[in-house]
């Protein structure tokens, strides 16, 4: 990668990787790739002046598809590190992938406290519906009944209702994409990573090679774009009742936002008017003061 | 060195540790070396609890298990402590009218024990306080019957409640009557050792609070944890300093959450901290591997306690050393050293973070409940001592233009070590990447690639072992200090005792005392324990009659892993496995025994003897 600087303002080949693509022919990961990368020069971000971390799945073998700085961790953990990468550098805009496997299994408790802390970081649903990369296993976001690897007789769990269960959690930021509409997907990114606090972004996406059920033509024919129908998202009820609903129509779009809710850091009270970041805070401290009410 | 002690025993919750906290407090300011040991179960109210006081004129670290004044704060005391008295001890109580069963009315006569019943009911009753002052009564009774000044008590309570005069003047009278009640048996007033006047201006402190201490020097501006005794106490420090300090605190979900995000905050390139124990330290495992994978650095706490499973919550243990060595999946260069003290877990803060960068591993700091809640007395840190070394962390905007991608995992690095830049950073990206990769993080399966990443992480390995400090050397001949260069020339030795963590504050207390007085033993301590360094114990090993290892858990772990590196097979061992640390007058014993001629090969400490049929070791 070469750094140009004289150029006013960043490219999408600023972001190219000579790292081939290597997912399946018709994978929802080349939109989403995409889409991400569109977002992030709409936003005037170089690779240099953003932190993607990946977490374990199709999705993750995106990270060595871009440029920025990226981080590739372990299974359903990546909410944690994600936040951790913030706290500790306020000024980095930061994103988080991870599929539906690892996220509402291995990875659900992170979600629920990363939702519940709100955090100011990006999370983006790579929802295809099944464990992908450990070859089609049912996740929990899997239909109910669907024969899958390991469940040859079809799935005997329920099928965990995913919009519900974020909405449960009072989101400030719940958005849904399809990864057939691109554009649309880098409108919802944009406006997720300027997000005050956690920005949960669903993006719908087909899985050619394990997914037979919510194909890419099923999700053709529902999904809409529920803001160009006049869907207000400051308006909660509707929010979760277009959110829930994914039967006949999938509403996309900025389903909920709010601003006015502080994110984890700006509650910390110890924080308060400190306009460093953690990172330039590192030095050597003297503590001879915090010792002594210890003699 | 004259030993003095004193045991305050109650149910949990009943004050015991304020009592124990003042007491201190005073008779470290009135010029006396205190350490405190605490002993409690894990529950919140009731149970049986103690706080000892150890008090000397020259500096010690250990616990005797005999005392020369037993606190008792219920009767429970009674029944289930008077055999911790030596002869010629006091016994202290508010317990009216108890009748001490036959047995115990034999040993109050052989031992010629002293009892004092102080009436605090009625005491309290005459000054129209309530319950919760009895602990001030007996307190006071206490600082009477030890020949301290009033005054200063009066002042250190007066300073408590500072904010509240009403509260003061309440506490101030009680202390009166208290002090008044004993002193008027001043024929009975028992004499401590001298008081050191240097001692004043020390510190009184738990480890965890050096911990803490050390963590905020060396640069700690994250900290996340979750609850978990006995590494608690260092979250709670952290916590309740952040307003001054600044600093992030995250009680995160779990163990797994907690190490994520101070990796995360690491890797983004902050100073960031967690603690946990046994049960917490597995689920962190696996972010330990990850950050081997993507040479992150970060530092982990590990305070021990006996496992396994949720085993003795509040009791203390040296069962994790193997835990810390080989705990995470994959083959990777790591750190694990061990405080012992309140000295050095604050030196080693800084010193576990300079490592973690300057070699981009893990480190894992060992310490131990028993070192963790401890009361020390210690002379107020040097500030100047430490150094921040961030290794090959890249911040200079034109070095940072100069670097390419593949700089940041090159496998031809300097003992492969190679550069590190934050996010951020203007300057080309990479990809800190968990899968195994290329020089600049891309997922790369090729044979060449595996061999030359693998090597380059290992070899960072032996890069540090070089660079580690061999294990400190303390001699003793005839009881004195002596110079430990001298030994190195080959002189013969009595007893080599190898050792790590809290044990070597004992070993160090118990060959001060005369009984070792025509003796030539050294004490090889080890501090960083993995990558183990054996040079120096080797040397030492042909020099010694014996030599023998001192641990406290059961399969002598520090011992497997000399015999793993180096093949020396130490098959003398002190083991102890039981939750209590070693105490000075058992571990005096102990060491007696070993210098005896023919003595059976394996030794556990006292209170479980194993028969050296079943457990002989090799």
């Amino acid at each position: 990668m070469i750094i140009d600087s004289s150029k006013t303002r960043p490219s999408l080949s600023d972001y190219y990787s000579e790292t081939m693509c290597t997912w399946c022919d018709g994978c929802g990961n080349y939109g989403i790739w995409t889409a991400v990368k569109m977002a992030l020069v709409e936003l005037n971000l170089r690779p240099w002046q953003v932190c993607l971390c990946y977490d374990i799945g199709c999705n993750g073998n995106g990270s060595d598809k871009i440029e920025g700085y990226r981080f590739h961790g372990v299974h359903g953990r990546v909410i944690p590190f994600a936040a951790g990468v913030k706290l500790a550098n306020m000024k980095l805009p930061v994103i988080a992938f991870g599929g539906d496997g690892a996220t509402f299994s291995e990875g659900v408790g992170h979600l629920v406290h990363g939702l519940r802390s709100n955090y100011p970081i990006t999370f983006v649903l790579h929802n295809n519906g099944n464990f992908g990369l450990t070859t089609g296993q049912s996740s929990a976001l899997s239909w109910q009944g669907r024969p899958m690897n390991w469940n040859p007789n079809g799935i005997p769990e329920r099928t965990l209702p995913s919009m519900e269960f974020v909405f449960s959690l009072q989101p400030t930021f719940v958005a849904r994409g399809f990864t057939g509409n691109i554009k649309l997907m880098a409108r919802i990114l944009s406006a997720a990573i300027q997000h005050r606090g956690f920005a949960f972004v669903d993006l719908l996406q087909a899985c050619p090679t394990y997914n037979h059920f919510a194909t890419h033509n099923y999700l053709l024919d529902r999904c809409y774009d529920a803001n160009a129908e006049g869907h207000d998202p400051g308006d909660i009820e509707e929010a979760k009742a277009l959110a829930t609903q994914s039967e006949d129509r999938i509403a996309c779009g900025i389903l909920y936002q709010r601003e006015d809710v502080p994110n984890f850091y700006e509650r910390l009270v110890p924080r308060k008017d400190v306009a460093t970041t953690c990172v330039e805070e590192v030095k050597k401290y003297d503590v001879s003061m915090y010792w002594k009410h210890l003699s | 060195m004259t030993r003095f002690s004193i045991k305050i025993v109650g149910a949990s919750g009943q004050g015991i540790n304020s009592i124990g906290a003042i007491i201190a407090k005073g008779l470290k300011r009135a010029g006396h070396f205190v350490f405190g040991y605490r002993e409690y179960p894990s529950l919140i109210k009731g149970g049986h609890a103690s706080y000892q006081l150890d008090i000397s004129s020259a500096p010690l670290r250990s616990t005797e298990r005999k005392v020369n004044i037993l606190v008792a704060l219920n009767h429970h005391g009674l029944e289930q402590n008077l055999g911790d008295l030596a002869k010629g001890g006091v016994v202290l109580h508010v317990t009216p009218d108890w009748r001490f069963p036959e047995h115990d009315q034999n040993l109050i006569k052989e031992r010629e024990l002293r009892l004092f019943y102080l009436p605090a009911a009625e005491l309290l009753k005459e000054l129209g306080a309530g319950n919760v002052f009895s602990n001030v009564l007996l307190t006071a009774s206490l600082w009477s019957m030890i020949g301290q000044d009033v005054e200063t008590l009066k002042s250190l309570i007066q300073a408590r409640f500072a904010s509240k005069p009403e509260l003061a003047a309440l506490n101030v009278k009680c202390i009166e009557k208290g002090f008044s009640f004993f002193e008027r048996k001043t024929e009975e007033a028992l004499e401590l050792p001298p008081p050191e006047t240097k001692v004043k201006d020390d510190l009184l402190l738990t480890g965890s609070d050096a911990m803490g201490l050390g963590a905020i020097h060396a640069g700690v501006r994250l900290f996340a944890g979750y609850p978990m005794t006995p590494a608690s106490p260092l979250l709670s420090f952290i916590a309740d300093l952040e307003n001054a300090t600044h600093t992030v605190v995250k009680q995160a979900e779990d163990e797994i959450t907690a190490a994520q995000i101070v990796s995360g905050a690491m890797f983004a390139g902050t100073r960031a901290l967690t603690a946990t124990s046994g049960g917490g330290f597995d689920l962190m495992s696996e972010t330990i591997s990850l950050n081997a994978m993507i040479e992150n650095p970060t530092v982990f706490v590990l305070a021990q306690r006996p496992g396994p499973s949720t085993g003795l919550p509040t009791w203390t243990s040296q069962d994790g050393l193997l835990q810390a060595v080989h705990g995470a999946h994959g083959e990777f260069a790591h750190c694990v050293l061990a405080v012992s003290n309140s000295q050095d877990a604050f030196d080693l803060m800084p010193a576990a973070f300079n490592l973690a960068e300057r070699y981009q591993i893990s480190v894992i700091v060992l310490t131990e409940k028993q070192v963790a809640e401890a009361l020390y007395t210690q002379t107020p840190y040097d500030l100047e001592n430490a150094s921040i070394d961030r290794g090959r962390l890249i911040t200079d905007a034109m070095q940072l233009k100069a670097l390419k991608s593949s700089d940041r995992y090159c496998s031809e690095a300097d003992g492969g070590v190679s550069p590190r830049w934050l996010p951020g950073s203007l300057a080309p990206t990479y990809c800190a990447q968990g899968d195994e990769h290329d020089s600049k993080g891309a997922v790369d399966e090729s044979e060449e690639i595996r061999r030359a990443q693998t090597v380059k992480r290992l070899r960072k390995s032996d890069l540090l072992k070089a660079q580690l400090s061999e294990p400190d050397l303390a001699v003793t001949i005839g009881c004195q200090p002596h110079d430990s260069a001298e030994l190195e020339l080959g002189q013969k030795l009595d007893m080599l005792i190898v050792s790590w963590g809290s044990s070597s504050d004992v070993i160090r207390d118990v060959l001060r005392s005369d009984e070792f007085s025509q003796q030539k033993i050294a004490s090889l301590h080890y501090t960083y324990l993995w990558p183990l360094r054996t040079d120096r114990l080797e040397r030492l090993a042909r020099q010694a009659a014996r030599v023998v290892l001192v641990e406290q858990n059961f399969r002598g772990q520090l011992g497997m892993l000399i015999r793993m590196e180096c093949g020396l097979n130490i098959t003398e061992k002190i083991l102890k496995f039981d939750g209590r640390p070693f105490f000075y007058d058992e571990m005096r014993t102990l060491l007696q025994e070993k210098l005896e001629p023919d003595k059976q090969r394996w030794t556990t400490a006292a209170t479980m003897q194993l028969s050296t049929n079943l457990c002989d070791p090799m």
